[in-house]
């Protein structure tokens, strides 16, 4: 569960953001990519997950797991996402986002993995509960654990912490990086605070000509 | 600074010293005629014998399942067709061009598309035509393909006519900046946790989207199951659709079947009242199924837009042809069976030309009403606090809900009593109504949501509140202005039921031309007519849509 980005390029009308970028993020490892507001970071996580539109661009390999990636619509390329606001979706309750991620199958088994998951968020109970009763810390956890119910072998991370409150981001940033390490999934964070990487692991720049630098 | 006074009605609090004058008009002109004629709509139920004889008419029974038939499918396939037709132009480069579309084909009224359809179906119409000459036919099929006894025409007509309308409602949904980011960062979201977009559509978009659309499908169900124009042109005749047989009693000339027919629209309204009911018991009861769907867990299916993007370009090729179908007809003369081509003559636009009255009528009527609505409405708006809108909406919402043979019948009640029928006076009111009341859709939100910090600014420069409303207000609100006075033409041209009562045959508009000569054989006359019918709305829209684009957009 590896995952490799082979001579990444990102184009916003005729104008190079990124180029090239090369990164290998083992299992279990996550990595932080540094970058400015305008300098392609986001644009670069949708190129890896598949939905990246016009007028954006992008070229080079993503492998996941010796498995290339380029041509595979992006709901069946196992990466799993984390966004800026949790994206729980407001018809549904807590538990039914949680059951929305995991795969078919036996509802019984899966109404089992759903209060598994809810217990590892420390919200035993809260399966009937509307999304917008919660706390953001709460739907914060709920979010990462709706995306690990899917399975993902590999985990991207737009500024996930950024609309938490200041004494909540350290804590959902360990929680999440913790839960991301113990599954064994590749994670790529890009953000543009130093304070959301996880503690030793790898960080690098977006440079202004578009380069990777490590930091 | 305006200043505000209270008042004793909650509601009201806020409004300008002007607030009674800005009230007055609209009231007068539009909410006293509709309570009115609710009123006298009700006060009509009263009468046993009438019930009796309603509940021993024959085609009572078969008339209200064909209504609801006809109705119920025709607004299922409508909100069918516009979901499969938004889902494949979402997001993609055709979807910028769809709400003008569909105005345009909103423009067009019930009774032309009706009246063309007929034309292009019917045993001896083009499509027979066409299938003859390929396949060798002497003589024309015995098609049923009009006045079927299912109704299957009408429903066509009906589902072709108001998926537009559904259509144009979801896109202004799904166009609105917050639904819009919401559903773009939900898609990501779905995607990455393994949901194709047929998924994504069923899970996530339309159950957000239901709450909103449902009203606009009430609209819809309660319209086609009680139209009387489209179902005179192309319904079921043995036995009709309720509103039919309704609408023969209303306008018979014995007052015992006048008196049933006043139940029968008071029954009607009631029944398709408890098929609501029924409905929404039905969909409360399958509910915690629906919910086992949406968290029944990841499907990577994909759509093909393919049957989308077919049903959009079938729904539009099929408004172009029924238009230039119209206007051949209206020329043609002679036309022995499997030809194709008919000699053609003048002689409909010659006899149109002759006697005019009809159109002039109803252009008038249509100017003069759009233009009055306005004005009524911009009172209202300038000198009542936005609160006090909900009443207006309410009022407008009862006019576009209620079936219009119940407020038409009403309407013709009361007029009789004050005098208003055969009249100008009363036709121009009974037009009034239903224009004010859908100018009032189209305009409260853009005319509310129109930054109040604009009048602050313009009041420190020492505007008065006239030269505001001239200079800024109005130019700011030009685009959502023409298309209310836009959409009021063409209203104010659909109008039939509520036209031919009040009009009680000393005036004549274009709707009650179009349908009097549907009965008749002169087909090139009523192609003529249709195509009046829909030229003028049309125009209306491009004028609007033309005039209404913004200084800086481009082309």
């Amino acid at each position: 569960m590896s995952l490799h980005l082979k001579n990444i390029s990102l184009v916003l009308g005729g104008e190079i953001l990124i180029a090239p970028l090369w990164l290998d993020i083992a299992a279990g490892e996550a990595v932080t990519l540094m970058g400015k507001s305008g300098s392609g970071k986001s644009s670069l996580l949708s190129y890896i997950a598949g939905d990246l539109a016009s007028p954006f661009s992008g070229a080079g390999e993503i492998i996941l797991s010796g498995k290339m990636l380029n041509n595979i619509p992006p709901q069946n390329r196992n990466i799993g996402r984390l966004f800026q606001d949790d994206l729980l979706f407001p018809h549904m309750t807590v538990g039914e986002n949680l059951l929305f991620a995991i795969p078919r199958g036996v509802r019984s088994e899966r109404e089992n993995m759903m209060q598994t998951a809810l217990v590892r968020a420390e919200l035993e109970g809260f399966a009937d509960r509307a999304p917008h009763t919660l706390s953001g810390g709460q739907r914060s956890r709920v979010s990462l654990m709706r995306s690990l119910l899917a399975k993902p072998q590999a985990m991207l991370l737009d500024e996930p912490f950024n609309k938490l409150d200041r004494e909540l981001r350290g804590t959902i940033r360990d929680y999440t990086f913790t839960h991301l390490k113990a599954r064994n999934v590749s994670t790529l964070l890009v953000t543009h605070d130093i304070s959301d990487a996880p503690d030793g692991g790898r960080i690098f720049e977006i440079t202004k000509s578009g380069e990777i630098k490590h930091v | 600074m305006i200043s505000q006074r209270q008042s004793w009605i909650p509601a009201f609090a806020g409004m300008t010293d002007w607030g009674v004058i800005g009230a007055i008009p609209i009231c007068v002109l539009f909410a006293l005629p509709l309570i009115t004629s609710l009123f006298y709509a009700l006060i009509g139920a009263f009468d046993v014998t009438a019930w009796q004889a309603l509940f021993a008419h024959p085609q009572l029974w078969s008339g209200l399942e064909l209504s609801i038939f006809t109705g119920a499918i025709a607004a299922v396939l409508a909100q069918i067709t516009a979901i499969i037709i938004v889902a494949a132009t979402y997001e993609s480069a055709g979807w910028g061009n769809l709400p003008a579309t569909m105005g345009a084909m909103l423009a067009l009224p019930h009774l032309a598309l009706a009246i063309g359809l007929s034309f292009l179906i019917m045993p001896s119409g083009v499509l027979a035509r066409i299938i003859s000459n390929i396949a060798g036919w002497q003589t024309p099929p015995n098609w049923i393909t009009t006045h079927d006894p299912y109704g299957l025409a009408l429903i066509a007509a009906l589902t072709i006519k108001e998926a537009p309308f559904l259509i144009w409602i979801m896109a202004g949904l799904l166009d609105r900046d917050d639904i819009k980011q919401d559903f773009k960062n939900q898609r990501a979201a779905a995607t990455s946790l393994g949901h194709g977009s047929v998924s994504i559509w069923l899970r996530l978009y339309l159950p957000q989207l239901m709450p909103k659309l449902i009203w606009p499908l009430v609209i819809v169900f309660i319209y086609a199951a009680t139209v009387v124009d489209m179902s005179l042109v192309i319904g079921p005749t043995q036995p009709p659709t309720l509103a039919t047989v309704i609408w023969a009693d209303i306008n018979s000339e014995q007052v015992t079947n006048n008196a049933r027919g006043n139940v029968g629209a008071v029954f009607l309204s009631i029944a398709l009242g408890v098929c609501l009911l029924l409905a929404y018991a039905i969909l409360k009861s399958v509910s915690s199924f629906c919910r086992q769907f949406l968290s029944s867990g990841p499907n990577p299916q994909s759509q093909s837009n393919f049957v989308g993007r077919a049903n959009y370009r079938i729904l539009v090729w099929l408004y172009i042809a029924v238009t230039a179908l119209l206007l051949f007809m209206s020329f043609a003369q002679l036309w022995p069976f499997p030809h194709l081509i008919p000699t053609t003559s003048t002689r409909a636009w010659g006899l149109i030309l002759q006697s005019p009255n009809a159109l002039i009528t109803s252009v008038g009527l249509a100017i003069a009403t759009s233009i009055t609505a306005l004005a009524l409405i911009i009172l209202w708006f300038e000198n009542l606090p936005q609160k006090s809108d909900q009443l207006l909406v309410l009022l407008s919402l009862a006019i576009l809900g209620l079936p219009a043979i119940l407020v038409g019948l009403g309407l013709y009640r009361a007029f009789l009593n004050f005098g208003l029928t055969g009249n100008l006076t009363g036709l121009f009111l009974a037009h009034l109504m239903p224009v004010t009341a859908y100018m009032i859709i189209v305009l409260v939100g853009p005319y509310r949501a129109l930054d109040p910090r604009y009048a602050d600014i313009a009041a420190s420069f020492a505007k008065t509140k006239f030269e505001f409303l001239n200079q800024i207000k109005l130019p700011l609100l030009k685009a959502p202005i023409l298309a209310a006075l836009g959409v009021g033409f063409a209203v104010s041209f659909g109008q039939y039921i509520s036209a031919q009562l009040i009009a009680a045959g000393r005036y004549s508009t274009l709707p009650i031309e179009a349908v009097t000569l549907t009965s008749g054989t002169n087909r090139p006359l009523t192609a003529a007519f249709a195509l009046l019918l829909l030229l003028p709305p049309l125009l209306a829209y491009v004028i609007a849509a033309y005039f209404g684009k913004s200084r800086w957009s481009k082309g």
